[in-house]
């Protein structure tokens, strides 16, 4: 068969090659027309099941009626936004999986909403090959400004250290001397509680144990025990969800606010609904509240009541500011990729529903107020409310760059 | 707080949670002791009693009421489950089922989250027990009492039940043989519906109880039906008792080990779990694999 045409094997994949980049060929550049001019995709890999599901539903909602009331406006760059959302039940395996198919399925290069902080450690190191920019709007933990910083990654919200910071400083003139600290056993709960220790040990009190409960435990009553027992005139809560929720509710049950006072890292309105009265006397710092008096927000509120005939809760107005800060940092690049929006960010301030926010260049900290509320129940209010007590300038409340701690 | 007072409230917190778990435990076991049907709607269900009861309260203005109704409502809601699409697949393998129950845990998940949203809801404990009584002077909530008085209730009534009425009788008998049970004229069919609605009514009621410790929430089921699985297994699956001792093993172990091992809280079940399959691959008191 000497005079039969046999192809090399190199020819054959030259073939193949140039078969398969004609047939890619219009969908890359189609890909590349929409990351320029199409729709203004945003990944939102939420929890929104699960133990934190109410925070990632309060994300969604916030992202939802931005992205509504943007689109009539126009959009941003007048290009319309379209949100991706994928519940994750906030598990890290699902999160970088549901983001890793908006990006190969959807070309979707921003991402925000990702509900708990061991999903955001698992996506920023994957920001770089994903050629992504993630702007944070909850997660708490630390080490995402600071060792585990990738410079695609942004924080709008107020940290766990920066929320704990509050706390402290709001204790240094406080009558409590010996503190012990409850969290979440994950990444933001031992973060925040490690700092809490470290500012109670540095202002001269007594930091007299922690212990850490896993998500989804449905009884403390062992911990409410420890609490107790430690003898302790404050015990500092570092919980979301379901968690802070059960929590509430029996230790009002066991009668434990009468003995030792209740701190928290988060004052969170779903919670405050959900548990009634057993909030009463909680005092805490608030990453977002609507009871914040300043114009943007009051205008804020009204929209939302608008919308959802409700006030708006603590990670909607998180969410909120964020989708701000994505706005007009894609404004000022004038795009939306890596390479153009990064910049963009860097150093952009921005008059927000908390007051001035300024994404600072080291380590993208939003840096902003820190506000205490305690939940108190004004006459005329049928639920108690967050009420604030003290507010911090953001100086005082951030840490230094691509740090968790402070230094006085 | 003395030695003997901690350990007597942490006794009677761990009778509490055993008896939540029981509620859970009991009507998985019945419903696989007889049907051979691993739901895993179970946990859906538990929460959808938590829901059902939040709004029945809260529009009759009293808990005793949710507590009656909610579990009955359910109940009946499994019946109709059970007749109107299990009963179709009893000559299918096993697959078909957890497909089906799984589904069925998904479909009721949304639902509840579309009927009362995704915010979690506060059910408190009636006025007659939302006080406190004192254990050797430490407080002690009196609700938790009342969950470890319902619990005996409870479990002395399906244990009498069981034994003692024609339905429990039937419900034997169809355990044991369901072939022969209905060669003998027992109406296997209708047995079967009324043991899956009572094994979603007593879901539900562990569900609706559980509410004022942990509020009504829609994360609720996801973390239960993993200690409700863990029960029956430690259990043996199948039996009543089982599901009983189960139920306190598990409650123990995971108020005691939050105390002593917090740190290997999540891990503490499994272990015994875990050790007393070694010993025992059918569970204590199932039947060998």
């Amino acid at each position: 068969m000497s005079g039969q045409f046999r192809p090399s094997r190199r020819a054959m994949l030259k073939v193949g090659l140039a078969g398969a980049a004609t047939v890619a060929a219009p969908a890359i550049l189609r890909l590349s027309a929409e990351a320029q001019a199409g729709p203004i995709k945003i990944g939102m890999p939420l929890a929104l099941t699960g133990a934190l599901g109410s925070v990632g539903q309060q994300q969604k909602r916030g992202a939802e009626l931005y992205a509504k009331l943007q689109n009539a406006k126009g959009g941003i760059l007048g290009r319309p936004i379209e949100l991706l959302i994928e519940d994750t039940a906030g598990n890290p395996a699902n999160c970088v999986r549901k983001a890793q198919e908006m990006v190969e399925r959807h070309n979707c290069r921003l991402f925000t909403g990702i509900t708990l902080s061991s999903e955001a450690l698992a996506i920023v190191p994957k920001l770089a090959e994903w050629d992504s920019i993630f702007i944070s709007s909850d997660n708490g933990d630390g080490r995402l400004t600071a060792e585990s910083f990738v410079p695609n990654f942004f924080r709008a919200n107020i940290s766990g250290p920066m929320g704990t910071r509050a706390v402290s400083l709001y204790l240094r003139t406080a009558k409590l001397e010996k503190f012990y600290a409850l969290g979440l056993d994950y990444a933001w709960g031992h973060n925040s509680v490690q700092v809490f220790e470290n500012e109670v040990k540095k202002s001269k009190k007594e930091f007299l144990g922690k212990v850490f409960a896993p998500t989804g435990t449905k009884d403390y009553s062992s911990y409410i025990a420890k609490i107790r027992q430690s003898g302790a005139d404050a015990v500092f809560l570092v919980m979301q969800g379901d968690d802070n929720n059960a929590f509430l509710s029996q230790s009002r049950q066991y009668r434990l606010p009468e003995k030792v006072k209740l701190l928290t890292e988060i004052v969170d309105l779903a919670s405050i609904r959900a548990v009634g009265d057993a909030s009463l006397g909680l005092i805490g710092s608030s990453r977002y509240s609507f009871t914040y008096d300043h114009p943007l927000n009051n205008e804020f509120v009204e929209l939302w009541k608008k919308e959802h005939n409700t006030v708006p809760d603590t990670f909607e107005g998180e969410q909120w500011q964020c989708m701000k800060v994505f706005e007009a940092g894609i404004t000022k690049a004038g795009g939306i990729e890596a390479g153009k929006l990064r910049p963009g960010l860097e150093d952009i301030e921005i008059e927000s529903v908390k007051g001035k926010v300024h994404i600072r260049k080291c380590d993208h900290q939003g840096v902003q107020q820190g506000f205490m509320v305690e939940v108190v129940k004004p006459a005329g209010f049928d639920t108690p409310i967050p009420q604030v007590i003290a507010t911090f300038p953001g100086a005082s409340t951030t840490p230094k760059c691509n740090t968790m701690t402070f230094e006085d | 707080m003395s030695t003997v007072a901690f350990l007597l409230t942490q006794v009677v917190n761990a009778l509490s949670q055993s008896a939540l778990l029981f509620f859970l435990g009991v009507g998985l076991t019945l419903i696989f002791g007889l049907m051979r049907i691993v739901n895993f709607a179970h946990g859906a269900l538990y929460m959808l009693g938590a829901f059902v009861g939040y709004s029945l309260s809260h529009w009759s203005g009293n808990f005793w009421i949710a507590l009656v109704v909610a579990p009955v409502l359910v109940g009946l809601f499994g019946a109709a489950f059970e007749f109107t699409i299990l009963r179709r697949l009893y000559r299918r393998d096993a697959p078909a089922f957890l497909m089906v129950t799984f589904g069925l845990a998904l479909v009721v998940g949304e639902a509840v989250r579309l009927t009362w949203g995704s915010d979690a809801l506060q059910v408190p404990a009636p006025p007659l027990l939302a006080d406190v009584i004192f254990l050797l002077d430490e407080p002690f909530p009196l609700y938790r009492l009342f969950l470890v008085a319902t619990g005996i209730v409870v479990a002395v009534a399906i244990w009498q039940f069981l034994e003692r009425s024609r339905l429990g009788l039937l419900i034997r008998a169809t355990s044991q043989n369901a072939d022969m049970a209905s060669a003998l004229g027992v109406d296997v069919k209708r047995v079967r519906s009324s043991v899956f609605g009572i094994g979603c009514g007593l879901a539900a009621l562990g569900g609706m109880l559980a509410a004022p410790l942990v509020t009504a929430s829609n994360g609720m089921a996801a973390t239960v039906i993993i200690d409700a699985f863990v029960i029956v297994i430690i259990g043996g699956m199948g039996s009543f008792l089982g599901s009983l001792i189960g139920a306190l093993l598990v409650g123990f172990v995971q108020v005691f080990g939050n105390y002593y091992l917090p740190d290997l809280a999540l891990a503490f079940m499994y272990l015994v779990m875990l050790a007393i399959l070694m010993v025992r691959p059918g569970g204590l008191l199932g039947k060998e694999a």
